[in-house]
């Protein structure tokens, strides 16, 4: 028998209770305070809402128009308006939720409270920061934002989108197009493939002698036989892609010239685009939840930070293991990270989550590619449902290709009526 | 497409059950209902018929 001193006794409830969440009391108002309204922030702050209408849920967000990557492909090679990737906040406004225009400087994890760029503050029982992608201005020598305005990355919906299209419509037939494809991780896996496809059919269509190059640091990218059975079938000698393994890892890059320099060659680009290496944008650098690697670690059940107490981070810029940076697996995760926040607020134990991820790529405006998956946590990270998931079947017939474009065009109006409103 | 909200939940069970078999034809729904159990699929058939 293990007797226990007095001393020890009250040692260990101490750090019983220590380890409790306040009680409920005190968390019938709480402040939930989120970073960032996209398609992670935005979804969390209406859940967090309707789980429990007492929390005072504030949305800080500088942008009072959202301009959304998914589509923003069809964009670029003239398919779409970019009116119709933009979304406010006027929903989300109307259900309790407040929306600060300000652009969040930092977080004091042991205060709990939240820094504005106007000098101002907000305090917060739990924060979930939600801030997406940066582009990694140090990572990729000669593409700083100078150069981004003549080589666009349009990784981040909004003007850059326009001005890779803008590049493309100007671009004389016979041109050359050339793709720069991070390695992994980054936003949106199957996305430059996407890109490169939507791009081959404007130039099929209207400068047929143009050609399209993709150079990758990679050798393996997201449904890849899929993408290039596509590509064979209708855009033949059309699209080039240059692996990892056959040079294709662009080192440095010249705005002045348009070109692209690999380790064995450089090419001269009439339209480039950049898509750089990436990280978890700015205010999760200065929050302290961003590793070595630039991004987030999370617990798996809770979204809690790895690093700092009572900061959830959702999204792309948190590391989710097998779930890859979407816009469908942020509002997924955003969900459950505000179930999570509810009980626990709640002094209640959260349970663990299943989640769903689906990717639709267009390769043409009636051809439709996707991969999905089912994610449960497994060894403190998410890891595939074995079983589950997968992507389209290699040898489907055209009319399958086309359900799925037009269930791509369903899932866009479902997600971003469910995050918007 | 029928509206999910308010359906049957017996249906909608029917349903997931028939698209993980590959009884029911499917593009994605096949693949995605592969990960959920009978309990979770009585769970998610709960839900659905519950909401408005």
């Amino acid at each position: 028998v293990i007797r226990a001193t007095r001393r020890s006794f009250l040692r260990g409830a101490a750090a019983a209770v220590a380890l409790l969440p306040k009680p409920s009391f005190a968390q019938a108002k709480a402040r939930i305070v989120i970073l960032g309204g996209g398609f992670a922030g935005a979804t969390c702050a209406r859940a967090l809402r309707r789980a429990d209408p007492r929390f005072e849920v504030t949305l800080v967000e500088p942008n009072p128009i959202f301009t959304a990557c998914p589509f923003s492909n069809a964009v670029i090679a003239g398919l779409r308006n970019i009116e119709a990737q933009r979304f406010g906040y006027d929903v989300i406004r109307n259900e309790g939720v407040t929306v600060v225009p300000q652009q969040a400087t930092g977080t004091d994890a042991q205060a709990r409270r939240v820094m504005l760029r106007d000098g101002s503050a907000l305090d917060y029982d739990r924060a979930v920061l939600a801030p997406g992608i940066a582009i990694r201005w140090d990572a990729l020598p000669g593409y700083d934002e100078a150069a981004a305005a003549v080589m666009p990355h349009a990784w981040i919906a909004g003007e850059q989108t326009l001005l890779l299209h803008r590049q493309l419509e100007a671009m004389a037939d016979g041109g050359t197009v050339v793709i720069s494809a991070p390695a992994n991780p980054f936003r949106c896996p199957p996305g430059p493939y996407e890109r490169a496809s939507l791009i081959a059919y404007y130039l099929k269509k209207a400068k047929p002698r143009s050609k399209l190059i993709i150079l990758d640091a990679k050798d393996n990218f997201s449904k890849q036989r899929l993408f290039q059975n596509a590509w064979q079938q209708l855009y033949p000698e059309l699209i080039e892609w240059v692996s990892l393994s056959n040079g294709g890892k662009v080192i440095s890059v010249d705005a002045k010239t348009r070109a692209l320099v690999t380790d064995f060659a450089t090419y001269k680009a009439d339209v480039a685009n950049i898509i750089p290496p990436q990280w978890a944008a700015g205010v999760a650098q200065l929050a302290g939840v961003a590793d070595g690697t630039g991004w987030c670690p999370i617990d798996p059940v809770t979204f809690e930070s790895r690093l700092q107490p009572n900061i959830h981070v959702i999204g792309d810029a948190a590391i989710a293991g097998a779930m890859p940076k979407s816009a469908f697996a942020a509002n997924a995760q955003a969900k459950v990270c505000a179930a999570a926040a509810a009980a626990l607020l709640h002094g209640e134990a959260p349970s663990p989550p299943k989640l769903i991820n689906t990717c639709y790529s267009r390769v043409a405006p009636d051809y439709a590619i996707s991969i999905a998956g089912v994610y449960h946590p497994a060894g403190g990270q998410f890891a595939d449902v074995e079983g589950a998931g997968g992507v389209s079947p290699i040898d489907a017939p055209a009319d399958f290709r086309a359900l799925e474009a037009a269930y791509a065009e369903a899932w866009f109006r479902t997600i971003t009526a469910e995050t918007f409103g | 497409v029928p509206a999910l909200r308010g359906q049957n939940p017996a249906e909608i069970v029917a349903a997931m059950q028939a698209f993980r078999s590959g009884q029911r034809p499917s593009t994605v729904m096949g693949r995605i209902a592969k990960g959920f159990s009978d309990d979770e699929i009585r769970a998610i058939a709960a839900w659905v018929a519950e909401q408005h």
